[in-house]
């Protein structure tokens, strides 16, 4: 599989602040990276620099073998980008929309007539082509962005939410054409909220926490490293000791959700609470992303 | 000076053409505001106050009121069409439209849109300068002005170039302005009396004011466009034009840039 970007110790500082800190990310052809992490972690930021919106303070990516710093306009050409608020031209159609798009590309996309119509056709556009694009629902919206942002055949995809406020059945649509694009040998790169999305969607996941890379690799791998093998879920309410148990181990207290608490645990861990609390009622499931962002927000 | 580069790149023509197609698919309604303006204007400041003023003296010559007011309503026009536009149409479609959001995620860069913005300011009032001049000529036809029609075409490219200096001083007040609310501050405080104070409807001998308009682009502008016109000594003039223009251009379009790196892309 090709590289398609390849990015190394990225550093930004905004407002005098790091907000991201030497990340490394690399994503191959056929291949969709998520990252992921909770609210200021230095997503949006490293997407922005990915697909350069900004320009990094330090380190270098590379994109389809053209570094970005030096060659900008030629990176660019083989990026798509959708971002996370719409920023669609509202002065024109939706088939305009994809028209025009591709007049800020050169090359200009070959035999664009067919493109945009292949585009339409594709991401269910066709009817609605004559209509402004704030007429059309969430989903469409989406759609509508997403084949702009194919409009000139990168190679390259950013997501930067791609579902965020859509309804259940908007959001497999979008799923659907992610997945289609992933075969078709584009590259993606997808940030998101929503643990199962990136579980489904992502081949391989990379975590940020403050700025920094905390995790990196399947979704399998990334919760085995960061949150555990297990989690308990018990009453926080029936639970004595349980902190003190927790603190023993150099703990602090672990995420409460309406009144129950969340304790990820080793296997080693699990069964030495099982010995201790032998008359206590729990429950012990697989981790999730979830407790990761419950895990990293909590972290000092 | 790669600021400079980017304003011949072909990204920036991008940009100036989408503005252009949104302009031409609203022609009927664009139309209106360069014919029906100057025919007002000449009616109110001509017809109305010309009826008291009569005539009055310029370069020493006699010259009718409302002859006097024509190439003023063409400097008039330069400047209020281009620093509209690069205040109100640029910033809904920077801040309520993310038009220029949308084009940065291509190979358009912000020096490209600043550029797109204050070529498309130059365009429009280019087109609106040549609108209204065909209304001029109609005017003159009718016997209602005396103006040298042959020099209406070398007026274009005058204003183009000072509507481009307009319009990299009305993306400053875009790049700094909160909302759009404020638009208030720099066309009371600023556009008025600058549209006002430059002899474009009338004369204005105030040694003060004389003194200001040294440095004022629209001054040279309205007095360029009156030599040409009705004959009287043009050279110094545009070259004043020429002169504040590439000033304004060469200190307001990295300073666009700064400031609007800062707003747009939060750097």
């Amino acid at each position: 599989m090709s590289i398609l970007l390849e990015a190394r110790g990225l550093v930004k500082e905004l407002g005098g602040r790091r907000v991201v800190d030497g990340v490394d990310l690399r994503c191959a052809a056929g291949q969709v990276v998520g990252l992921l992490g909770p609210n200021g972690a230095g997503k949006t930021t490293t997407l922005r620099m990915l697909y350069g919106f900004l320009r990094p303070d330090a380190g270098r990516i590379d994109v389809n073998g053209v570094e970005l710093g030096r060659d900008l306009a030629r990176a660019k050409r083989s990026i798509g980008v959708c971002t996370q608020d719409d920023t669609f031209d509202g002065d024109f159609t939706v088939e305009q929309n994809l028209t025009i798009a591709a007049t800020y590309f050169r090359p200009r996309p070959e035999d664009l007539g067919r493109r945009v119509a292949e585009l339409l056709d594709r991401f269910e556009l066709a009817p609605h082509a004559r209509q402004k694009p704030e007429t059309l629902s969430g989903g469409y919206r989406r759609r509508l962005m997403i084949a702009r942002a194919l409009v000139h055949r990168p190679r390259l995809l950013f997501l930067d939410e791609p579902t965020t406020g859509l309804d259940p059945q908007a959001r497999m649509g979008v799923w659907d054409l992610v997945d289609s694009l992933r075969t078709e040998g584009l590259g993606i790169v997808l940030t998101t909220h929503y643990m199962d999305e990136a579980e489904r969607l992502s081949d391989s996941l990379t975590v940020l926490a403050r700025g920094r890379v905390v995790a990196h690799g399947t979704a399998k791998v990334v919760l085995g490293d960061l949150v555990g093998e297990h989690v308990i879920v018990l009453d926080a309410a029936a639970a004595p000791g349980v902190a003190a148990w927790l603190r023993e181990r150099g703990r602090g207290e672990p995420a409460g959700v309406l009144g129950a608490w969340h304790v990820p645990v080793s296997g080693e861990e699990l069964a030495d609470f099982a010995r201790a609390f032998a008359s206590l009622r729990y429950e012990v499931r697989v981790p999730t992303l979830d407790d990761l962002f419950l895990k990293l927000a909590l972290e000092p | 000076m790669s600021w400079l580069v980017a304003a011949v790149d072909w990204q920036s023509r991008a940009v100036v053409g989408r503005h252009l197609r949104v302009y031409m698919r609203n022609w009927h309604t664009a139309l209106l505001p360069p014919v029906l303006e100057p025919i007002t204007m000449l009616l109110a400041f001509g017809v109305g106050l010309g009826g008291y003023v009569a005539s009055l003296t310029w370069q020493g010559h006699p010259v009718a009121y409302m002859t006097y007011v024509a190439p003023g309503l063409l400097a008039y026009a330069t400047f209020m069409t281009a620093i509209f536009q690069s205040l109100f149409g640029a910033f809904i479609r920077m801040r309520y439209q993310r038009t220029w959001e949308g084009q940065l995620t291509t190979q358009v860069e912000l020096a490209h849109v600043i550029w797109g913005e204050v070529m498309w300011a130059g365009l429009l009032a280019t087109m609106y300068v040549a609108l209204v001049a065909a209304v001029l000529t109609s005017f003159h036809a009718a016997g209602l002005v005396t103006l040298r029609l042959m020099w209406l075409p070398a007026l274009l490219p005058v204003s183009f170039v000072a509507a481009c200096a307009f319009g990299a001083l009305g993306l400053c007040f875009t790049a700094l302005l909160p909302t759009i609310d404020h638009m208030n501050l720099p066309v009371f405080l600023l556009v008025l009396p600058m549209g006002l104070l430059s002899s474009t409807y009338f004369p204005l001998e105030h040694p003060v004011l004389v003194v200001i308009n040294l440095a004022n682009p629209l001054y040279h502008l309205a007095q360029a466009f009156r030599g040409l016109l009705i004959g009287g000594p043009a050279a110094a003039p545009l070259a004043g034009v020429a002169l504040l223009s590439a000033i304004m251009l060469a200190v307001l379009v990295p300073l666009d840039l700064r400031l609007l790196r800062r707003r747009v892309l939060g750097e």
